[in-house]
């Protein structure tokens, strides 16, 4: 009894074993197919079904099935099925026509190594991401200053740069251009850190009057408008301070005039001059 | 002897015909989806071990919630997993299913996944995954075919308020 229903068991295996290796053989479709290319596949009739990464739809063929320029623009894989049989192929990206550029930061200071990343995502006319090798260019420069270009091979649909601020402060334009297309964006470089301060002071109605000279970074950019410069006042009853912002380039106080004092002069990190006012 | 035989050839076919039928009953009730994710060979920087940790959870979710979504032809789904080309994608897929009266079910068998690529700024994040991963069709509740089990894609992934979301998800014929 046992033997018979195995026997019978293993016959409908074996029956279900070749029919699915019937149906494996399938449909006569190619390997590959460029994406926005049309497809006809013959040998199909009645109802066939398409199921694909932005498509999945019926249709009645008779003899013939044509997949449509527009079906098949997405890449990836496409299973057609016609009276249990299913062939299934990959639609791979057309040409490099376009870039998705992601660049990084949108502000940074001038004169500084390695601080601009961009990364580039080479795509197709129908925005599938191309996975052949593709040459990238990079740009950065800040208008009427030479560009610092670097060329960069796409890996997987992806090329990536890390490249040095510029000298001059501006709106530094930082292009990623694939074949004739460039996608542009604007990174803010603005100066560093002051390169050194220096100020003088005067006897004014109210007290001391100092002001600095023009206050400009390492590369001659001149320190943005709002920076804060602190002068400090230091004398036998204490010390006293005055936060002033830049305006103009320069930046300027009026200090109690208590008699002999020192005064000086700082922003951020960097200490100005000294002077001595008053007293022998 | 022979008997003894055929009753372990008995046995043996019953549990796997057991083990068959459960792991098709768990594929299709449990969302949980099964990856490995290894981060060794990615460039030009590394990833950091709470992103890894955060991509491991929101690439799984992404599969899970992607075959709810193809099941019950439900785009709305899509939302919490997908942006940028590849929401629109499936959402498209979803929109022509729903107008045929078709469906895809996924049985999920895991995923191999190796990160290739982390931008320098870490807004982008590249993966290979190799997935063992059944695709159904369906004409109302009739399966017409099934797609092969492993298939390569590329994915690429990035950062959302609190979670990473899969904006491109293609099925490659290879790496």
């Amino acid at each position: 009894m046992i033997r018979k229903l195995l026997l019978s068991t293993m016959v409908v295996a074996g029956c279900w074993f070749a029919a699915s290796a019937a149906n494996a053989q399938g449909l006569q479709v190619p390997k590959t197919q460029p994406a926005g290319q049309e497809l006809r596949i013959s040998g199909v009739n009645g109802t066939a079904y398409v199921f694909g990464p932005a498509t999945a739809f019926k249709a009645k063929a008779n003899g013939e099935l044509v997949i449509t320029s527009d079906q098949l623009r997405a890449a990836g894989m496409y299973t057609v099925v016609s009276d249990g049989n299913s062939g299934t192929f990959f639609v791979v990206a057309d040409k490099a026509s376009n870039v998705a550029f992601l660049a990084r930061p949108s502000r940074v200071a001038t004169a500084k190594t390695g601080v601009i990343s961009g990364t580039g995502f080479v795509l197709d006319k129908f925005n599938n991401l191309v996975m052949q090798p593709t040459p990238v260019k990079f740009s950065l420069a800040v208008p009427g200053t030479p560009a610092e270009t670097r060329s960069e091979t796409s890996k997987n649909g992806v090329a990536f740069v890390r490249m040095d601020s510029g000298k001059k402060s501006g709106a530094a334009q930082f292009v990623a251009a694939v074949d004739d297309t460039e996608v542009r964006r604007v990174v803010t470089q603005t100066a560093a850190d002051p390169c050194n301060i220096r100020f003088k002071a005067e006897p004014s109605k109210d007290g001391i009057h100092v002001v600095t000279d023009p206050i400009k970074d390492c590369s001659g950019n001149a320190v943005p408008d709002g920076t804060i410069v602190t002068f400090t006042e230091t004398d036998q009853k204490g010390r006293s301070t005055v936060d002033a912002r830049i305006k103009k380039g320069f930046a300027e106080a009026e200090l109690p005039n208590e008699g002999s004092a020192n005064l000086s002069v700082a922003s951020g990190v960097v200490i100005g001059n000294e002077i001595h006012w008053g007293g022998k | 002897m022979r008997k003894t035989l055929w009753y372990a050839m008995a046995i043996a076919m019953i549990v796997l015909a057991t083990s068959w039928i459960s792991r098709r009953v768990l594929a299709a009730s449990t969302p949980s989806v099964q990856v490995q994710l290894s981060t060794e060979n990615v460039q030009p920087r590394e990833v950091e071990d709470a992103t890894e940790t955060a991509v491991l959870r929101d690439y799984k979710l992404a599969w899970a919630n992607l075959a709810s979504a193809m099941e019950q032809n439900r785009a709305d789904l899509l939302d919490q997993s997908f942006v940028g080309f590849a929401k629109e994608r499936f959402g498209q897929a979803i929109a022509e299913q729903k107008k045929d009266g078709l469906r895809r079910r996924y049985v999920d068998h895991g995923h191999k996944v190796e990160a290739v690529f982390y931008s320098y700024d870490g807004s982008a994040l590249q993966l290979k995954d190799v997935a063992k991963v059944e695709v159904e069709l369906l004409d109302g509740s009739k399966v017409v075919a099934t797609q092969p089990v492993t298939i390569s894609y590329m994915v690429l992934m990035t950062p959302a308020e609190n979670s990473w979301k899969v904006r491109d998800l293609e099925a490659v014929p290879g790496f």
